[in-house]
């Protein structure tokens, strides 16, 4: 038997801050795990008024003649889509909340090095939040000027939202940075500073990997995001001409003049392109993990996961010019960044690769977490491959703006990572609630929304091909120009929508229902080897561990082990605690 | 270790499992303020980069109009130059023990950080009153907003420079703490030092 010599602990325990009252506890609190509940919550109910406006614009594309919405209201229910979705539901859920709720646990950590700045993080989220969300309600509504906000139109007559919306859209993404700023700070330094002993950044699981990259991509990224938003209020406040190019508005000529849009795009892109990494890589990180677990087997290729999230990540600063081909940039620039993109496909494909190859002989369980992981390759399988199009520029030219990019976008980055959030919420909710979600609920919702999600999204690539384009509140005119299949193509799209709709709202009577009548999970359901499931309590108390932190004898994959007798072995069990299975005298070692 | 040999480490085998063992868990002894001071940097000086970057591209647009000089530039700098090497006297004299003189040092590099701000709001007034307004051309633009963020981020350091002075009153001579603090105190300042010189420079070569 080897003896390990632990070092006396290093870091001396930190004076953990105690709420003295109500509000302290349980509203204003510093505890990683419920500003983790306070920021998913937030996230699902701003991500809920996306999802309805989405309702609103399927029924509109395939009822045209009832005219449910005008077509200025289109646009800014398209722009209000889809920056919640990126911004305010992905980031913040996969960051905010999944990156505060595991990061502390997973690393045994008992909280956020910055608890107070963490939960002046969420606040601040929240306050950018409902400065969104009041631009519903102010005179013009809220901006029409799509999420990409590209002026000049952003910001001139004519768009809607451009009294006061866009002003509250650009306020209100400048205060999510500042807040995602001081959360992301946290979270860099717990995983570099706070890891329990034993607990090397290698033998962290994916998921903190996965989180851990896209919180230094965010802070890399986000500050492009500032900088042209902030450029833009100056523009459109204080008769700036950053962006702005000399304009006749309605015969009279506009104050501006020699500002350059393209310049915007590009700084927009630097951002906007991370961001689909930022969604992506904690999904690839939670999608390994549940994987490995619900197939009860180690991880096919540990290492080139690692190495593919921070490839993927220092790759993904140089492929933005791949959104503004039609854009008229010099054919050489885009012949760099088709290259670029192609690039980045290796270590994505590699994933997929090595993700297949763990389930390959695995002993799968379907569990709804499995379920949806399963749900997730095939999606983002699919995305991906639509993405070598896209990266292509003469393939791009034609598609460009066509339904084929919103099918593309909609399955890689928004459909795949939603899958795996799902099956996130699944696998940790006995852990957060310490109930099990409904079983039969669940799977109802898994099949809806993922054979759902796939019959809205699959033939919209079709309607691509024939050019419908997208943006357009109704095909008008130009519905001669398409088959008659086009339109009734929309009508079965939108049917599969309000049916995915329909299946969210069950999750969500289940999330709350569950809560108080669920089944009571057993100590850590999933035989997880990872130390969230470790504590002492389930859930997890304020401090997480309990008089002492737990200490790291391993990876976070030791799952059917040869010779062990039970399929896992806990990463703070030691071996020589390991129960041997009969007949062997040692893990791996056979009794002769 | 390098951030190579890390990556190239098989968590799984028994051989690392037996160094890995070992690990105290922290990735650098440098205290929590420390690397957040330096984390914030990193993140500052993308932010800046940006702006600059922008600032360069957008000069090459035909309409761009040199940005006139005024002298009080060059004072400025010069106050916060100062500002900046009075901290780095209050560090040294930490190290003597000197703790009066310390607190001597700390006072002089808040007022020349003021000073150097109010300066700043000087040569926005005489622009003005020019008739240099944020909307006349993007150089004037950027040079109102690249000051403003540049004294906003001092504005951010005082905040810190205030605690610094109020534990230089109650904090023991020896608080390990006190020194730290003031240490970090320095170490931004000289950063935003070199924004600005670096902002300034751009603002020259307009
Ligand atoms: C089943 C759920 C969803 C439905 C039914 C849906 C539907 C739509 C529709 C109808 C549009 C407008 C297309 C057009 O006219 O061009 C749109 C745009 C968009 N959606 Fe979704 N969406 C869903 C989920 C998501 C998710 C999860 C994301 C997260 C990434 C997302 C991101 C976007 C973006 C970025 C746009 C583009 C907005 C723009 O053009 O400015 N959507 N979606
Ligand atoms: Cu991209």
């Amino acid at each position: 038997m080897s003896e390990s010599i632990i070092p006396e602990s290093e870091l001396e325990e930190v004076e953990l801050y105690h709420p003295k009252s109500w509000w302290t506890e349980k509203v204003f609190s510093q505890d990683a795990k419920l500003i983790a509940i306070q920021y998913g919550l937030t996230a699902f109910a701003i991500g809920f008024v996306a999802l309805v406006l989405s309702w609103f614009m399927r029924i509109q594309i395939a009822f045209p003649e009832m005219a449910i919405i005008s077509e200025g209201t289109y646009y800014q229910f398209i722009t209000m889509h889809g920056m919640i979705m990126v911004v305010y539901l992905l980031t913040a859920l996969f960051l905010g909340a999944f990156g505060n709720y595991l990061i502390p646990l997973m690393v045994g950590a008992r909280d956020m090095v910055f608890p107070y700045l963490n939960m002046v993080s969420y606040w601040t989220y929240l306050v950018a939040v409902l400065v969104l969300f009041v631009s519903f309600f102010t005179p013009g509504g809220p901006t029409g000027a799509g999420w990409t906000l590209y002026p000049p139109q952003a910001i001139l007559g004519g768009t809607p939202g451009q009294e006061t919306g866009i002003v509250l859209m650009l306020v209100s993404l400048c205060i999510f940075i500042v807040g995602f700023t001081m959360g992301g700070l946290n979270y860099v330094i717990t995983v570099l500073q706070a890891r329990t002993r034993g607990m090397t950044l290698m033998r962290m699981p994916l998921t903190v990997w996965g989180i851990f990259t896209a919180t230094v991509l965010a802070l890399f990224a986000f500050p492009a995001l500032f900088v042209s938003a902030v450029m833009m209020l100056f523009d459109k406040l204080l008769m700036t001409s950053f962006f702005m190019p000399a304009l006749v508005e309605f015969g009279e000529n506009l104050s501006y003049g020699g500002g350059s849009p393209i310049l915007f795009q590009h700084l927009f892109w630097f951002f906007g392109h991370p961001e689909v990494y930022i969604v992506a890589l904690p999904a690839f990180g939670i999608v390994s993990d549940l994987i490995s677990i619900h197939a009860r087997k180690n991880i096919f290729g540990f290492r080139m996961m690692v190495w593919a999230i921070v490839g993927i990540g220092a790759l993904s600063f140089i492929v933005w010019a791949h959104h503004m081909y039609v854009s008229g940039m010099n054919p050489y620039f885009g012949f760099f960044f088709a290259t670029t993109t192609l690039i980045i496909a290796v270590p994505t494909a590699l994933k997929v690769y090595n993700w297949i190859l763990t389930l390959w002989k695995g002993n799968i369980h379907l569990t709804i977490p499995m379920l949806f992981c399963l749900g997730f390759i095939v999606t983002f399988l699919n995305g991906g491959l639509t993405g070598l199009f896209l990266g292509n520029v003469i393939v791009d030219v034609p598609l460009s703006d066509t339904y084929f990019v919103v099918a593309h976008f909609h399955m890689v980055m928004g459909i795949a990572p939603v899958l795996v959030i799902l099956g996130a919420i699944y696998h940790w909710y006995p852990l957060i609630t310490g109930k099990m979600l409904h079983d039969g609920m669940g799977r109802f919702h898994f099949w809806i929304t993922f054979v759902g999600s796939y019959l809205i999204y699959f033939p919209m690539h079709y309607l691509g091909f024939i050019g419908v384009p997208r943006r357009y509140y109704e095909m008008g005119q130009t519905e001669a120009l398409y088959t008659s299949s086009a339109a009734d193509l929309n009508v079965f799209i939108t049917i599969a929508a309000l049916a995915v709709g329909f299946a969210q709202l069950v999750f969500i009577y289940n999330v709350f229902w569950s809560a108080k009548n669920g089944k009571v999970a057993e100590k850590n359901p999933w035989k997880s080897t990872s130390l969230e499931w470790q504590t002492p309590e389930q859930p997890p108390i304020h401090g997480n561990f309990g008089k002492e932190l737990p200490v790291v004898y391993r990876w976070a994959y030791d799952y059917s082990v040869p010779g062990a007798e039970d399929d896992f072995i806990p990463q703070d069990v030691p071996n020589e605690k390991v129960k041997l299975a009969e007949g062997y005298k040692e893990l791996g070692v056979e009794k002769t | 270790m390098s951030i190579f040999s890390i990556l190239s480490q098989k968590p799984w085998t028994s051989d690392q499992a037996k160094i890995d063992d070992k690990h105290s868990g922290k990735s650098s002894s440098m205290p929590l303020p420390r690397v957040a001071l330096y984390v914030s940097m990193i993140v500052m000086g993308v932010l800046f980069t940006l702006f600059s970057v922008a600032y360069i591209g957008r000069m090459a647009y035909g309409d761009w109009r040199v940005l006139p000089e005024p002298p009080l530039l060059w004072f400025n700098s010069l106050v916060i130059l100062m500002s900046s090497f009075a901290f780095h006297k209050a560090t040294l004299s930490l190290k003597e023990n000197n703790n009066r003189r310390t607190r001597e040092y700390l006072f002089l590099a808040g007022a020349l950080t003021l000073g150097f701000i109010t300066g700043q709001l000087f040569v926005w007034r005489e622009l003005v009153s020019f008739g240099y307004f944020v909307s006349t051309n993007p150089s004037y633009a950027f040079f109102y907003l690249l000051t403003a963020l540049h004294i906003l981020h001092l504005l951010g350091g005082l905040i810190a420079w205030l605690f610094v002075v109020y534990k230089s009153f109650t904090a023991e001579d020896e608080s390990s703490n006190f020194r730290l603090s003031v240490n970090l105190c320095a170490i931004y300042w000289h950063f935003l030092l070199i924004v600005w010189l670096i902002l300034f420079t751009m603002l020259l070569l307009t």
